[in-house]
C-alpha cells in the first residue's frame, strides 16, 4: 500500500535541505506530525513569511525585510569602509568582533571555477556599482582563505583598483591563541609565506 | 597505464582536483596520484570546524595521501602536506582550475599516468613560483593530449616522413597532419616551423605562442565535444573586465 500523497511530499520536501538524506527527512516528517504539530505549522508560517516578506538589501546585498537593512540605514555605521564576505553567516562573525563599524557588501557566494560560477552568477557589477558610490574609501576584501575565496578576492580586488579604491586583504596566519606545535602544515606554511616586519 | 586493484593505499603522492561537500560534515575529493590516477575519496569530517584536513586538504598542492576501500569511491585515512611550493595566488588560481578541469575531462578514474602526474607536478611548481606565461599552460596541454592518445606527433606526418619546416600542414580529425599540397586550402593549417616548436615545447617565437593556443584548444576541443569549459569561460570573463 502506498503512503498517503501527502506524506511524501513532505518527505520530499525537506530533503531539499543541506545533508537531509531519506532517511533524516522521513525522521523528520514523524517527529513533525506526531510529536510537534505546533513546531510544524509555526515551520510552515515561518517560511511562508520569509518568502514574502525578504528580499536582498539594495545596498549589502544581504537578506531585509526593507529595501535599505537596518545596518545600510544607520548613521553610526562608517560609510567609507565596505567589507566583502561570502555569506550572511561570515558577516555574523565579522559583527561579533564588535570591532569593525563599516558597511558591508555580501556577495552570497563565491567564484566557483569548475562549476561555473563566475562574475555574472555572482552580479560583480552590482558589487562595482556599490562600492563606487563616492563615499567607499576603503574596500576590505573578507571572502574566505580557500583557493575559491582567493580567486574572488584576487579579481574582486583587480577591479576594485581599476575604479580607484583603495582595496585591502583580511590578514592570514596562525589563529589567536594558535601554537605551531598543533597547527596544521598548511597554516605554518601560509603564516610564514605572510609574515610581516615587525614594528 | 596498469589498473590498480589494492584495497590499501599507504602513501602516494598527490593532488587535489576537486572538492564537493558531502553530507553535513564530509567532502568527496577528487584526486589525482602518481600511482593510482585519479581517485575518488570521501575525507570524513573535512568540513568540521576542528579537522587537520582543512589546511591540508587543498588543491594545488603536492600532498601525500592514504585511502582504502574497493569501490569506486574510496574512504581517505590520511593527507599529509608535502609542501615545497607556495600556495597559488592570483591568476595562477585560474591557471590551476584550467588544468583540473583538462584532468576530470581526460583521465579515466584508476588509470596510472606517472608521466603526466610529473608534467601537472612540475607546472604546478611553475604557477607556485609565478611563472603566469601561457607556455607553462601549453606543455602540459600537449603532456595531457600526448597521454590521452589526442595528440599527434607534431614532428611527423602519420606516414612516419618528418614534417618539414617550410611547408604548411593541416590538422584533419582522422588523420593528423596532412601537407596541405595534398588536401588543398584548409582552415586549420599550422606552418611546419610551428608544428616542430610545439614538438619541442619550445614557445619561445611569438608564431608558435599564437599557433600553439589555437592547435592545443582545436585538439582539445575536438575531444571534448559540446561541452565547454567552464574555466575556459570564466578566464575570459575575468580577464576582459
Amino acid at each position: 500500500m502506498n503512503a498517503p500523497e501527502a506524506l511524501t511530499e513532505l518527505i520530499a520536501a525537506l530533503r531539499c535541505l543541506p545533508g537531509v538524506g531519506p532517511r533524516s527527512a522521513q525522521r523528520m516528517t514523524y517527529h513533525l506530525l506526531q510529536h510537534d504539530r505546533g513546531g510544524a505549522a509555526r515551520l510552515a508560517r515561518a517560511l511562508d513569511v520569509a518568502l514574502g516578506r525578504l528580499t536582498h538589501c539594495a545596498r549589502c546585498n544581504n537578506f531585509s525585510e526593507t529595501e535599505l537593512c537596518a545596518r545600510c540605514a544607520s548613521s553610526q555605521r562608517d560609510a567609507g569602509q565596505l567589507c566583502i564576505v561570502e555569506t550572511p553567516a561570515d558577516l555574523n562573525r565579522v559583527e561579533q568582533t564588535h570591532l569593525y563599524h563599516g558597511l558591508y557588501y555580501c556577495l552570497m557566494g563565491r567564484i566557483a571555477p569548475l562549476r561555473g560560477v563566475g562574475p555574472k552568477e555572482l552580479q560583480f557589477d552590482k558589487l562595482i556599482a556599490r562600492a563606487c558610490d563616492g563615499q567607499v574609501r576603503e574596500v576590505i576584501l573578507a571572502t574566505n582563505f580557500t583557493n575559491e575565496g582567493e580567486t574572488t578576492a584576487h579579481f574582486l580586488a583587480e577591479r576594485l583598483r581599476a575604479h580607484g579604491l583603495a582595496v585591502s586583504r583580511i590578514a592570514r596566519g596562525l589563529p589567536v591563541g594558535g601554537e605551531l606545535e598543533h597547527a596544521d602544515t598548511g597554516t605554518i606554511a601560509q603564516a610564514f609565506q605572510a609574515r610581516q616586519p615587525v614594528v | 597505464m596498469s589498473r590498480a586493484r589494492a584495497s590499501v593505499i599507504d602513501a602516494e603522492r598527490g593532488f587535489v582536483l576537486h572538492l564537493t561537500p558531502f553530507r553535513e560534515t564530509s567532502l568527496i575529493a577528487e584526486l589525482f596520484t602518481r600511482e593510482h590516477g585519479r581517485v575518488s575519496a570521501v575525507a570524513r569530517g573535512a568540513r568540521r570546524p576542528q579537522s587537520k584536513l582543512r589546511g591540508t586538504l587543498m588543491e594545488f598542492q603536492p600532498l601525500e595521501l592514504a585511502w582504502f576501500g574497493q569501490g569506486e569511491v574510496k574512504t581517505l585515512a590520511r593527507a599529509e602536506w608535502l609542501g615545497g611550493q607556495a600556495l597559488l595566488s592570483g591568476r595562477a588560481l585560474l591557471y590551476g582550475y584550467y588544468l583540473s578541469e583538462l584532468l576530470l575531462n581526460f583521465v579515466a578514474r584508476e588509470d596510472a599516468h606517472p608521466g603526466l602526474f610529473d608534467a601537472y607536478e612540475r607546472t604546478m611548481a611553475r604557477l607556485a613560483a609565478g611563472e603566469l606565461s601561457p607556455a607553462v599552460l601549453r606543455i602540459f596541454e600537449h603532456a595531457l593530449l600526448r597521454e590521452a592518445g589526442h595528440a599527434p606527433a607534431f614532428d611527423r606526418v602519420p606516414g612516419g616522413g618528418l614534417i618539414r619546416p617550410d611547408r604548411q600542414y593541416a590538422l584533419l580529425p582522422e588523420q593528423g597532419l596532412v601537407d596541405v599540397s595534398h588536401v588543398g586550402a584548409h582552415d586549420d593549417s599550422y606552418p611546419g616551423s610551428v608544428l616542430l616548436a610545439i614538438a619541442a615545447d619550445d614557445y619561445s617565437a611569438a608564431d608558435t605562442r599564437r599557433h600553439g593556443m589555437r592547435i592545443m584548444r582545436n585538439l582539445i576541443d575536438r575531444q571534448l565535444g559540446d561541452k565547454a569549459l567552464h574555466s575556459r569561460r570564466l578566464f575570459q570573463e575575468l580577464l576582459q573586465a
